[in-house]
């Protein structure tokens, strides 16, 4: 069976031509031109599993081509693993970290932080040509090792594979540990046995219980800041300030600030703007920390923001959106379900609470700042009691006017997968919204029946 | 020769809930606590009655536990969760409060989950991962004031010092106690088995404290007329197995019978739910936050990340029992997503390695459905550790020709 | 038959089969293999029976029995019984002395077994409760294409692309290879990529055990030339290529233990 391959359309090019530069956190600048050539040249040649047309992958034999920030969030991830290559050779420092978390401290310290996803990345990238079968093959061959390595119960592997055994140049383990997942911490600890013994570990502990109201948990959690940006200097050799953390705070601040006007603006629009697909890559970018490059997101950011307004002012559909989809929120751990068949099936995901979490956390910027971060961080949304969560949660299932509510986590997500009843009882309860618990088996691509038991919850709605 | 005590203690066991409700009735509180760093001496000190909330071996109540708190949390605290929407363990009936901490993160959330749903009254002490640094044990003693300050307001009453102390007396006496009767089982000749000490330490986590100490004490010296003086070396024919890993809690004994089965012995354990709890430790000062870090200051439960393998205290303490029992091989029993052992097992046998000790990973449930796999592969390493012994000691008779 | 003569047995009543080797001194003189029934007493002593017939014995003629495999427990013909890890070690060793790695595939399990140069086992691994890489799944899987269980390796070999499995759960990959049909992939793209997908859980079962050179592949399993293949690519090893039916090598090691045992006992003329 032949491979079909998507191509941007040339129809297209000269409104491309027309958008914003992305600016870079070195000062360089790519032009649309050279995005363009990147996406419609290079890219297929070396990466031609993401332009594969699979609908079980997500990928699309049409593409939102006129929404250019859509275009520069692809360029971004296919450029990723040669400009992670690149920072390396430039002598910047990479730190592995977790989802579910900010990271002003990171870039305040001058290093890039990266997730699992993007070590996953920054590895696979490395090789080029490859069919979407070839890269999953090669990724399910690193995590079964990975799995071994650490527990064939882990959710995931959090990029232990790669850093061990991929040579990537991680320098340090740092996530902030216990935040949302209990498998982070050993996650950290299997480093230890593992053969890169260059890579320095670090455990960023979060407290639990309570832990926003308790004045020594608020302070333990700004000593743990203080202690890792003193380790993130010790691999980098700079020496970081209070100073420097405000003014990645303020950085910071303003990708919350600007994610949370597009979600905003999103959720006020009567049409879909853009699609599930786009509206996610869109409002994660407020992390800033998605495409291993702040000043890159921000500026992608900044531009998307206006689209967005653009967008629902003159009440544009997003691509492939059906007429009066069912709005979906999306709970759970750090995976969502198969937008695009999803789509097809008459729903659009209307947003997501781990990552909204944090983005939506915006940090004080007078006084301590170590205190400041720790204060909000602890404030997390996601990261509190039951109730406490829930309630969040059903603030933000109003603001975005969702149908339907799923809770779906990783297969051997214990922490997820233990509090998703009671959360949906108490969503159940206060909205009387349907909701639905969906358990994500790891690592394939034909996900059957996920997808059927989400199209009879979609029907159902 | 049977241990007559240990008779004594088995009636005393089937006695102890319809004495409980006698105690509940007559105004006393039992609290039922979960968790490896749970100062249980604070609980005791406040009037309170402590009892361990430990079931386990019914598939089950596993079963019923999962519609709560999900199939992916571990097979123990799934029962526990079944147990409280069940009500129909006798010890569970008895609770009028619970207390867990958040050593192991599935406890954490079980805690969560059983306040939820079956609207329990429970006080949670947090504990730090990052447990050996200064800043994090000055964080755990406000949260062991915190817990305490929770478990006064419940009591009516605050924390007497004097009562403290006596309280940690008692227990010491009760650790110490424990620790020269857990000599006996690994002992040549041995007058006291492995299984039965175990029993023995879980009966502890039921009974009244000081009529405990008085039936440990009273164990004692009848081994010690039976057996004068036990010294640790192996038998011929002997498999001597240590168990590691998850808990094995009352009621689960499929392991612990399929190694007997196949004829193995255990002669020492590390495990959360034997005798570790009891070593290391030392109370310096007596007050809520003394002996919180007390019990932090032991051997850390896999729980706890420990960034360097080569300073990691439960490594440690593994070699150390490993060579006072005289161990030839370590059962390392790893409960369904029981993350803080799975994640370990590769490495610890690995490092075992090292040392020639061999390692055989049992990972299990409750359920029966595993018993035969399970046999095979205890059976396979009791004979691998036979044919090794015997081995060594055809090399030992060739070299002494 | 001469009393004078030492003839030894080993019988492995595995899940799907039962097996029987029958040993004379140093050489393998005849053996026996049927499909297991539910009663594994009567089918390890009709695999038993076939080897003896073959060979023109009586069972009185046999010195010493070892069972094994999952029936060993109830085997009342047999003087001994020995679990299936260490059989596969000696027979395997007993074949080719070079063998230090062993990966048996039977019919619900699946073991990764370390041997020592005397057939000793040094380290072992075993499958999760779950039949993947096992004989059951492929007999599932052969079932969903309707091709026969001896075929299916040969099927994958002539694949052109392989197509990824997100589960090796029996079940769970059933519906999905059902759903990979309905989608248009090919059958042998399908199948290959079954066997990739096994081949790298059993990849990762040696990550905990380790590999050293000479690897030997026994149990029903083994017989697939799709699986060798993909074992060999998974892990980038060559697989001794067997003297005797793979299937056999529990019961060879059974018989050996056997003789063994009755060496031990003064039962050897």
């Amino acid at each position: 069976m032949g491979k079909q391959l998507f191509r941007y359309s040339e129809a297209n090019k000269e409104k491309f031509l027309e958008s914003d530069n992305i600016t870079f956190n070195d000062g360089s600048v790519v032009t649309p031109e050279e995005i363009w050539h990147y996406l419609t040249v290079e890219g297929p040649e070396k990466y031609p599993g993401t332009f594969e047309i699979n609908l079980y992958q997500g990928n699309r034999a049409s593409r939102d081509e006129t929404l250019p920030t859509s275009l520069k969030t692809h360029y971004l991830g296919l450029t990723f693993s040669e400009r992670m290559e690149r920072a390396k050779d430039k002598g910047k420092s990479i730190a592995f970290i977790q989802g579910g978390q900010a990271v002003d401290p990171y870039t305040a310290a001058d290093t890039i932080a990266l997730r699992p996803f993007l070590v996953g990345q920054w590895y696979h990238g490395r090789e080029h040509g490859n069919d979407i079968n070839k890269s999953v093959l090669r990724r399910k061959q690193s995590k079964e090792k990975a799995f071994h390595d650490m527990s064939f119960e882990a959710c995931q592997t959090g990029g232990y594979e790669h850093i061990q055994s991929g040579n990537l140049r991680v320098d340090v383990v740092a996530p902030y540990t216990v935040l949302r997942c209990s498998d982070v911490s050993y996650g950290v600890e299997a480093h230890r046995h593992g053969p890169n013994k260059e890579v320095k570990l670090f455990n960023v502990d979060y407290p639990l219980r309570y832990q926003a109201s308790k004045p020594w948990a608020v302070e333990y959690f700004a000593q743990n800041l203080r202690r890792l940006v003193k380790t993130l200097d010790e691999v980098s050799g700079r020496k970081t300030t209070e100073d420097d953390l405000l003014k990645a705070i303020k950085l910071h601040n303003e990708g919350r600030r600007l994610g949370t006007e597009l979600a905003e603006l999103w959720w006020s629009a009567d049409i879909p703007p853009t699609n599930s697909d786009d509206r996610l890559s869109l409002v994660s970018l407020a992390n800033l920390d998605m495409h291993g490059d702040v000043q890159a997101s921000l500026s992608v950011l900044k531009e998307a923001r206006n689209i967005i307004a653009e967008r629902v002012k003159n009440g544009v559909k997003g691509h492939a959106v059906t007429d009066n989809p069912k709005r979906i929120f999306i709970l759970g751990s750090c995976v969502g379900i198969n937008d695009s068949r999803s789509e097809d099936a008459g729903a659009i995901v209307v947003g997501k609470d781990d990552q909204w979490s944090h983005c939506s956390s915006l940090v004080e910027e007078e006084g301590d700042p170590f205190y400041n971060l720790a204060k909000a961080t602890l404030e997390y949304p996601y990261e509190q009691s039951i109730e406490k969560r829930a309630e969040w949660t059903i603030e933000q299932i109003k603001k975005s006017r969702a149908d339907g509510v799923i809770f779906i986590h990783n297969w051997g997500c214990n922490t997820q997968a233990a509090v998703a009843r009671p959360i949906l009882d108490v969503i159940k309860r206060e909205t009387g919204i349907p909701t639905y618990i969906q358990e994500r088996d790891l690592h394939g691509l034909q996900h059957e029946q996920e997808q059927n038991r989400v199209n009879a919850f979609i029907e159902m709605l | 020769m049977p241990i007559k005590t240990l008779e004594i203690i088995r009636k005393r066991l089937e006695e102890r809930p319809a004495e409980l409700q006698t105690a509940r009735q007559n105004g006393q509180k039992v609290v039922g606590w979960v968790g490896y760093n749970v100062p249980e001496e604070i609980i005791h000190a406040l009037g309170f009655i402590p009892v361990r909330i430990a079931v386990g071996g019914d598939d089950r109540l596993v079963e019923v536990g999962a519609r709560y708190a999900s199939s992916k949390t571990c097979v123990f605290i799934r029962e526990i969760v079944g147990a409280f929407a069940e009500n129909q363990d006798p010890y569970i009936q008895q609770t009028d409060l619970l207390a867990f901490d958040a050593t192991c993160l599935q406890n954490y959330r079980a805690a969560e989950v059983i306040e939820y749903f079956f609207k329990k009254d429970v006080v949670v002490l947090a504990v730090p991962r990052n447990f050996d640094w200064d800043e994090a044990k000055k964080y755990f003693a406000h949260e062991a004031n915190e817990f305490t300050r929770l478990l006064e307001e419940r009591a009516g009453a605050p924390l007497d010092s004097a009562r403290l102390a006596e309280s940690v007396a008692l227990y010491n006496d009760i650790r110490e106690t424990l620790k020269s009767i857990y000599t006996f089982q690994a002992s040549r000749d041995n007058v006291i088995s492995w299984e039965e000490v175990y029993d023995l330490i879980q009966a502890g986590e039921l009974l009244d404290k000081k009529e405990y100490l008085s039936l440990l004490q009273q164990t004692l010296a009848e081994l010690k007329e039976l057996q004068p003086n036990p010294v640790i070396e192996a038998d011929d024919g002997d498999s001597r197995l240590f168990i590691s890993g998850s808990l094995i809690p009352r009621g689960d004994r499929k392991l612990i019978g399929i190694i007997k089965s196949v004829g193995g012995r255990i002669v020492g354990d590390d495990l959360w739910s034997g005798i570790l709890p009891h070593l290391d430790l030392d109370i310096k000062e007596i007050s809520p936050a003394g002996v919180a870090l007390a019990y932090l200051n032991r051997t850390p439960h896999a729980a706890l990340p420990y960034l360097d393998l080569e300073s990691d205290r439960r490594l440690k303490k593994l070699h150390e029992l490993l060579s006072t029992s005289k161990a030839q091989g370590v059962i390392y029993h790893t409960l369904r997503y029981c993350d803080p052992f799975t994640f370990k097992a590769k490495e610890t046998k690995n490092v075992l390695a090292k040392s020639g000790i061999p390692l055989l990973e049992i990972h299990t449930e409750y359920a029966g459905s595993d018993y035969e796999a399970m046999k095979t592969r205890v059976e396979a390493f009791v004979e691998m550790i036979r044919i090794k012994a015997e081995f060594v000691e055809e090399e030992a008779l060739l070299a002494n020709a | 038959m001469s009393l004078s003569r030492n003839f030894f047995a080993g019988v492995d009543v595995g899940s799907l089969a039962a097996k029987a080797v029958i040993l004379e001194d140093g050489k393998i003189y005849a053996t026996g293999l049927v499909p297991s029934g539910v009663n594994s007493v009567e089918s390890g002593l009709t695999a038993l029976n076939l080897a003896l017939g073959s060979a023109g014995l009586k069972k009185e003629d046999l010195k010493y029995i070892v069972g094994t495999g999952y029936g060993r427990v109830s085997a009342p013909y047999a003087n001994k019984a020995v679990t299936e890890i260490t059989c596969h070690a000696k027979g395997a060793n007993y074949l080719h002395p070079t063998v230090r790695t062993i990966i048996d595939m039977g019919g619900q399990d699946c073991k990764a077994i370390r041997i020592d140069q005397d057939g000793a086992v040094v380290d072992f691994a075993m499958n999760d409760k779950c039949a993947a890489g096992t004989g059951r799944f492929l007999e599932v899987m052969a079932g969903v294409f309707n091709v026969k269980l001896d075929d299916l390796g040969a099927i994958a070999l002539s694949a052109t692309d392989t197509v990824p499995m997100s589960s090796t759960c029996t079940v769970f990959a059933e519906s999905e290879t059902i759903s990979l049909v309905a989608r248009g992939e090919k059958p042998e793209n399908i199948l290959n990529g079954i066997h990739h997908s096994i081949a790298n859980r059993i990849a990762g079962l040696f990550s905990r055990v380790g590999i050293e050179s000479d690897v030997f592949f026994s149990g029903g399993v083994a017989k697939n030339s799709g699986m060798k293949t993909a074992i060999e690519q998974a892990l980038k090893v060559t697989i001794v290529k067997p003297e005797i039916d793979p299937q056999l090598i529990g019961a060879l090691g059974a018989a050996v233990i056997a003789r063994n045992f009755a060496k031990k006992e003064g039962l050897w003329v």
